[in-house]
C-alpha cells in the first residue's frame, strides 16, 4: 500500500514538457475537448513518445463531477445515463452526492482477459455470502475516462470484440458466470501501435475517430532538448514537474475554456457540405468519418477560440480523420511496386 | 442479481437519415415475426446497430413491447441456455432453474451485434432452439425444457469473416446496407448525429411525431398482418422466384409469403399484390443465394393476375433489363461440398481478362523478358481455372490444448488467454471457473452446513471444483506467398495456380481460417493482404492480381518470415501454414551473390527460425521438357511439402500433408 502511495505522489513527466509531437498532442486535445469524437490511434515506431504523451495527459485533463462511491462514475447530472444503483437512489428520492475529480486514464494491458475487462463474479462475496454480485472491471473504470491500450494491434481478439461491443452503444452487456449485468461505458479509446508488428482489424480501426502517424524527431536541437529534459527530469521530478507548471496550467485552463467554447462553434451549410462531400471522395466506409470531421473541425476552432468553422479548421480535421478510414484498393501496393525504391 | 436496464439514450429510429432497405427490413420483422428475423450486412458505421436497437426502442416507448434480447459476444453458455440458480439453491436447497437468455428472448427478438464473431458453441445453443423452438437443458443435474421463439436479428460486417451457411439460412430476411453517397442526405445524418451527441434529448422531442406516427403503423399494420391473404396465382409466383434462384426450399419460400404479407399490411392493404413481394423478394434471397449477383425477380407474372399488371409494369420493366438468365450452371457443376463453394467463383472477373493476355504469342517463355521488367505491358491478369474442392489440410480432431476455435484445427486454449465459455470438471491448468464450481457446490450446502464448521457461506469439497474452457477465435492461419514476377505470367502457370489458390481458400473459407497473401515481384515483397478473415477479399485480390518483372524470391521469404514472426507474437501457440507459389527461380536477390543461392540459404534459416509453421511449396513451373526443378530444391530447404497444382486435388496428397501434420 505504501509503494502504492510512493509511486503516485512521484510525479509523472509533465505534458508540457514533451519536445515536439504536435500532432499526436492536438489529437489527444481534440479528444478531451469533445469525448465522443471517440479515440485517438496512434500509429510509429519505438521510441517516438506515444506512451509518454498518453500517460502524462493526466496531468492536463479536465475535472469531471461524479456520483460519490459510484464504481461507474456516473454522472449525477446526466438523468438518463445513470447506472442502475444510482438509477434507483435517484429514483427512491435519494439527492446523489456528488464529487468532482479529474478524468481519469485507465490502461487495458495486453494480458489483461476478457473477464478482467467486462467484469466477473465477485469471488469473495459469493464465497462469503452465497450470493452473486458483480465486480466491475476496466471498461467500469474507463467510464467517462480514457481507455489507453499500448500496442493495440496485439490485443487478443476476444478482447477486440468485447471492446467493439461497448464501443456500439456505450454500454457494457455482461451475460457470463451466472451474472447478467449491465452498464454505462463510454470511453474515449486511446491507442498506441507499430505498423511493422501486424496491422489492426479494421473495424476497430474505423472505432478510433482520429489517427495521427508519429515520426521520431530528426532535428538535432530538439533530440538534444529531449535528452536534457528527460535526465533533468530523472534527477529531480519535483522541480522539473515545477518548472513546467505554469505552462501546465495554462494549457489546461485552454482546454477547459475549449470544451466550454464548443457548444458555441458553429458550422455553416456549406462547411457541412464540404465534409460530406471530402468523405464522398475519400471513398471510407459508411458515415462515421463525416461525423467525426464535423466534430473535430469544431473541437479545433474551439481550442483556438474561435466560434466558426472554416475550411482550415476542417483540412485539419479530414488529415487526422480520413487517412486510415481510406479503403487499400486490392494489390494496390503490388500495383506500385515497380515504381518504388528498394528500401 | 437479476439487473439489467442500464439506461441511456438511444437515437431514435425515426430520426435516421436514409437506410430505407434497413429499416423496412426490421419494421417488417417488427409487424410479423413469423418472418424470422432479419440479418443486416454492411460496411462499419452504417447505423446497423443504431438501428436495431432504435426500433427496440421505439416498440417500447410508444407499444409497450420489451422485445430486445441483446446476446453480447463474450456470453457463456450457462447465461444463454439457462443453468442451476445459485442463491436459490446455496440458501433454500432447492435445484432451482434460472433462466438463460434464451427463455427471456422467447416470444420477441434475440439480437446479436457481429453475429459473424460468435463463437462456435454459442451459434450450436441458438440454432438448437431455433430449429425446435425449445430450449432443452440438461446440466448440473437438472432437466427442463421450455419455449423459445425468437427471430433473431442480427448485424455484422463482412470483412471480418463470414457467417456459416446454416445460421445464415436462420434469417428470414437480409439487407446489405452501404453507405449514402447522397451529400445532402449525409449533411442531413451529419447534422443529426451531431445534435444528439450534444443533447439528445433534442433530437428525441423533435422526432417524437414521427415516432409516434411510425408505432402507431405499425401497430396496426400487426393487427392487420393475420387478416392478409396472398392470392393463390401469387403463392406461384413466390415459388417460382424461389425456383429461378435456385434457392428452392421451404423457408425462402415461406420467408418471401410471410414478408410480402407483412408489407401489405405496412401499405396498409389486406390483400398481397406484386409489388409487395417484389419489394420483399430481395431481402429474403440475397442471403440464400451465395452469388455474386444480386437476386433475380423474373418479370413474368402469373397468367391469373390481371388487376395488378398495370400498376406494376413500369417496375417489370426495370426488372426485365436487368434480370439475367436463369440458374447459373455454375452452380450445377462447380459445388459438390455445400452452399459456400459458389460463393467466389471468379466468374465476373474472367471477362475482365481479355483472352489475347493470356495467350500472347510474343510473350518469351523465360525470364530474359526480365529486362524490360516494369513495363506496364507485361503486366496481366491471368484468369483463374475453375476451382475444386481441397480435401482438408489437417485433421480436424486436433485434441491437443492449443489456442485457435477455427474450425480446421479447433482447439482448446491452454493458457488462460481466451473466450471462458464453459467448465469441465476434469482438473488440468487451474484456471477455476467458480460461477460453475459454486453451481456444482449448490445443491449440498444444506447438508454441508451441518457437518462442516466454516465462516463461510458456501462449503466447496474437492469433487466441485470446475476449470474454465476457453477458447479463442483464430484458428490456423494460411500465408499465400506468391511468385508475381514476368517468369511465372510466361508459363500461363498462373492459371491453373489461381485455381489452386482458390481452391485452398474456399476450404479456407469453410473452416474459418485467417488469410493473408505476400506478393513478390519487381524488386521486392509486399504484404497485399494483411490477415484477414474475410476470403472474399482475398480471392477478389488473388483475381486481380498482376504479373510482371522480376522475381526476388529472397525478398519474399523475407517478408513471410516478418509476418509470420507477428503472428507468433500475438499467438505463440498458433501454427501458420505458410504456401508458396513459385517455380523457385530467384533472379532478384537482397545482397551481392547470386539470387537461387541466396534464396535457398534463406529457405533454410527461415525454417530453422519457425518451427511452428508448416510450410507447403507449389510448383508453379511450367510441365514442359525442360524443367529445372528448383521449386523442389526450395521445398527442401524449407521442410516444406511439395505438390504441383494439379496434385493439390488429389486425394493422396492430403492425406500426405495430414502426415506431416
Amino acid at each position: 500500500m505504501h509503494h502504492q502511495t510512493f509511486i503516485a505522489d512521484r510525479p509523472g513527466f509533465p505534458f508540457s514538457a514533451i519536445v515536439g509531437q504536435d500532432k499526436l498532442k492536438m489529437g489527444l486535445f481534440l479528444n478531451v475537448i469533445n469525448p465522443t469524437i471517440s479515440g485517438l490511434l496512434i500509429r510509429g515506431e519505438k521510441g517516438t513518445a506515444k506512451s509518454t504523451a498518453v500517460r502524462a495527459l493526466a496531468d492536463i485533463l479536465p475535472s469531471i463531477e461524479v456520483v460519490k462511491g459510484c464504481p461507474f462514475q456516473c454522472d449525477p447530472n446526466a438523468q438518463a445515463s445513470l447506472c442502475f444503483q444510482c438509477q434507483s437512489r435517484a429514483t427512491m428520492g435519494e439527492k446523489l452526492e456528488s464529487v468532482k475529480r479529474k478524468v481519469k486514464v485507465v490502461e487495458l494491458p495486453l494480458s489483461a482477459t476478457e473477464d478482467r475487462v467486462v467484469g466477473t463474479l465477485n469471488m469473495e462475496h459469493a464465497l462469503k455470502h452465497g450470493e452473486k454480485k458483480f465486480e466491475p472491471g476496466i471498461l467500469a473504470a474507463a467510464h467517462r475516462g480514457i481507455l489507453y491500450i499500448d500496442e493495440v494491434n496485439l490485443l487478443d481478439d476476444h478482447v477486440v470484440d468485447v471492446l467493439l461491443d461497448c464501443a456500439a452503444m456505450g454500454v457494457n452487456t455482461v451475460e457470463r458466470e451466472g451474472i447478467s449485468f449491465s452498464h454505462p461505458a463510454k470511453f474515449t479509446l486511446v491507442g498506441t501501435m507499430n505498423p511493422e508488428e501486424g496491422e489492426l482489424r479494421p473495424q476497430l480501426q474505423d472505432r478510433f475517430g482520429l489517427c495521427v502517424q508519429v515520426e521520431g524527431i530528426t532535428d538535432p536541437h530538439q533530440r538534444v532538448a529531449i535528452v536534457k529534459r528527460r535526465a533533468a527530469f530523472e534527477a529531480d521530478p519535483f522541480g522539473f514537474t515545477k518548472q513546467f507548471e505554469a505552462e501546465s496550467v495554462q494549457l489546461s485552463q485552454q482546454i477547459d475554456a475549449a470544451i466550454h467554447n464548443y457548444g458555441d462553434v458553429v458550422a455553416d451549410d456549406d462547411i457541412l457540405f464540404d465534409i460530406a462531400r471530402l468523405a464522398i471522395e475519400a471513398g471510407v466506409d459508411g458515415h462515421r468519418s463525416d461525423i467525426v470531421m464535423l466534430k473535430t473541425a469544431k473541437a479545433v476552432a474551439a481550442f483556438h477560440n474561435r466560434k466558426q468553422v472554416s475550411m482550415d479548421e476542417v483540412a485539419e480535421a479530414a488529415s487526422l480523420v480520413l487517412p486510415h478510414r481510406m479503403r487499400r484498393l486490392p494489390f494496390d501496393d503490388v500495383l506500385n511496386m515497380g515504381s518504388k525504391k528498394v528500401g | 442479481m437479476q439487473t439489467r436496464g442500464t439506461r441511456t439514450d438511444i437515437y431514435p429510429f425515426a430520426a435516421i437519415a436514409g437506410q430505407s432497405q434497413m429499416k423496412l427490413a426490421l419494421i417488417l420483422n417488427a409487424i410479423l415475426p413469423a418472418i424470422g428475423g432479419v440479418l443486416i450486412r454492411g460496411h462499419k458505421g452504417t447505423a446497423k446497430s443504431t438501428a436495431v436497437r432504435g426500433l427496440a426502442q421505439l416498440l417500447k416507448s410508444q407499444n409497450g413491447d420489451a422485445s430486445l434480447t441483446e446476446l453480447p459476444l463474450c456470453a457463456t453458455e450457462d447465461m444463454v441456455v439457462g443453468a442451476i440458480d445459485m442463491e436459490a439453491a446455496i440458501k433454500e436447497g432447492k435445484k432451482k432453474f434460472q433462466p438463460g437468455l434464451l427463455k427471456r428472448a422467447n416470444g420477441g427478438m434475440l439480437y446479436v451485434d457481429e453475429v459473424n464473431l460468435l463463437d462456435d458453441h454459442l451459434v450450436e445453443c441458438i440454432l438448437d432452439a431455433a430449429e425446435t423452438g425449445w430450449n432443452r437443458v440438461e446440466r448440473e443435474g437438472l432437466r427442463t425444457s421450455h419455449a423459445a421463439r425468437f427471430s433473431l436479428v442480427g448485424s455484422m460486417n463482412p470483412e471480418e469473416g463470414e457467417l456459416r451457411p446454416q445460421l445464415l439460412d436462420r434469417f428470414g430476411l437480409s439487407v446489405q446496407v452501404e453507405g449514402e453517397t447522397d451529400t445532402a442526405l449525409r449533411v442531413e445524418l451529419m447534422r443529426r448525429r451531431e445534435q444528439f451527441d450534444n443533447n439528445p434529448g433534442e433530437i428525441i422531442s423533435g422526432f417524437i411525431t414521427e415516432s409516434r406516427s411510425m408505432s402507431e403503423r405499425i401497430e396496426q399494420a400487426r393487427g392487420l398482418a393475420p387478416k392478409v391473404t396472398v392470392p393463390s396465382h401469387l403463392l406461384k409466383f413466390v415459388a417460382e422466384i424461389a425456383e429461378v434462384n435456385n434457392v428452392a426450399g421451404h423457408r425462402a419460400d415461406l420467408a418471401i409469403e410471410r414478408a410480402a404479407r407483412a408489407h401489405a399490411a405496412w401499405c396498409g392493404r389486406d390483400v398481397v399484390v406484386v409489388a409487395d413481394i417484389q419489394a420483399v423478394a430481395p431481402m429474403a434471397l440475397l442471403h440464400r443465394t451465395r452469388e455474386q449477383a444480386p437476386p433475380q425477380i423474373p418479370p413474368s407474372l402469373p397468367p391469373e393476375d390481371s388487376e395488378d399488371n398495370a400498376k406494376d409494369n413500369s417496375q417489370q420493366e426495370k426488372e426485365e433489363q436487368s434480370a439475367p438468365n436463369p440458374p447459373q450452371e455454375e452452380n450445377s457443376e462447380a459445388s459438390k461440398s455445400g452452399p459456400v463453394d459458389s460463393s467466389d467463383t471468379p466468374d465476373a472477373s474472367d471477362e475482365q481478362t481479355t483472352d489475347n493476355d493470356s495467350i500472347n504469342p510474343d510473350e518469351k517463355p523465360d525470364n530474359t523478358t526480365a529486362e524490360k521488367e516494369d513495363s506496364p505491358k507485361e503486366e496481366h491478369v491471368f484468369k483463374v481455372g475453375a476451382p475444386f474442392s481441397v480435401k482438408p489440410l489437417v485433421s480436424d480432431t486436433d485434441r491437443h490444448r492449443r489456442t485457435g476455435s477455427g474450425r480446421r484445427s479447433r482447439s482448446r486454449s491452454a493458457n488462460k488467454q481466451g473466450r471462458y465459455i464453459k467448465s469441465t470438471s476434469r482438473r488440468q491448468n487451474g484456471d477455476l471457473a467458480l460461477d460453475a464450481t459454486l453451481r456444482a457446490a449448490a445443491p449440498f450446502q444444506k447438508s454441508r452446513r451441518e457437518t462442516m464448521a466454516s465462516t463461510m457461506a458456501v462449503h466447496i469439497r474437492e469433487s466441485d471444483i470446475r476449470e474454465k474452457i476457453r477458447q479463442r477465435r483464430m484458428g490456423n492461419i494460411l500465408v499465400f506467398v506468391v511468385d508475381g514476377s514476368g517468369s511465372m505470367g510466361a508459363h500461363k502457370r498462373m492459371v491453373e495456380t489461381k485455381a489452386a489458390v482458390l481452391s485452398v481458400l474456399m476450404d479456407a473459407y469453410q473452416k474459418r481460417d485467417q488469410v493473408a497473401v505476400i506478393v513478390f515481384r519487381g524488386r521486392n515483397a509486399v504484404i497485399a493482404l494483411p490477415p484477414t478473415s474475410s476470403v472474399e477479399l482475398a480471392s477478389r485480390m488473388l483475381t486481380d492480381m498482376p504479373i510482371g518483372g522480376r522475381t526476388p524470391l529472397s525478398a519474399g521469404l523475407g517478408r513471410m518470415s516478418d509476418m509470420l514472426t507477428q503472428i507468433h507474437r500475438k499467438n505463440p501457440l498458433s501454427r501458420p501454414i505458410a504456401i508458396l507459389l513459385t517455380d523457385g527461380k530467384s533472379n532478384a536477390a537482397l545482397g551481392e551473390g547470386p539470387a537461387h543461392l541466396e534464396a535457398i540459404a534463406l529457405a533454410g534459416k527461415v525454417a530453422q527460425h519457425h518451427r511452428n509453421v508448416r510450410f507447403i511449396v507449389v510448383d508453379t513451373e511450367s510441365p514442359g521438357a525442360i524443367r529445372l526443378r528448383l521449386a523442389q530444391k526450395l521445398a527442401s530447404a524449407l521442410n516444406a511439402s511439395y505438390f504441383e497444382p494439379e496434385n493439390l486435388r488429389a486425394k493422396e496428397i492430403v492425406n500426405v500433408i495430414k502426415e506431416i501434420v
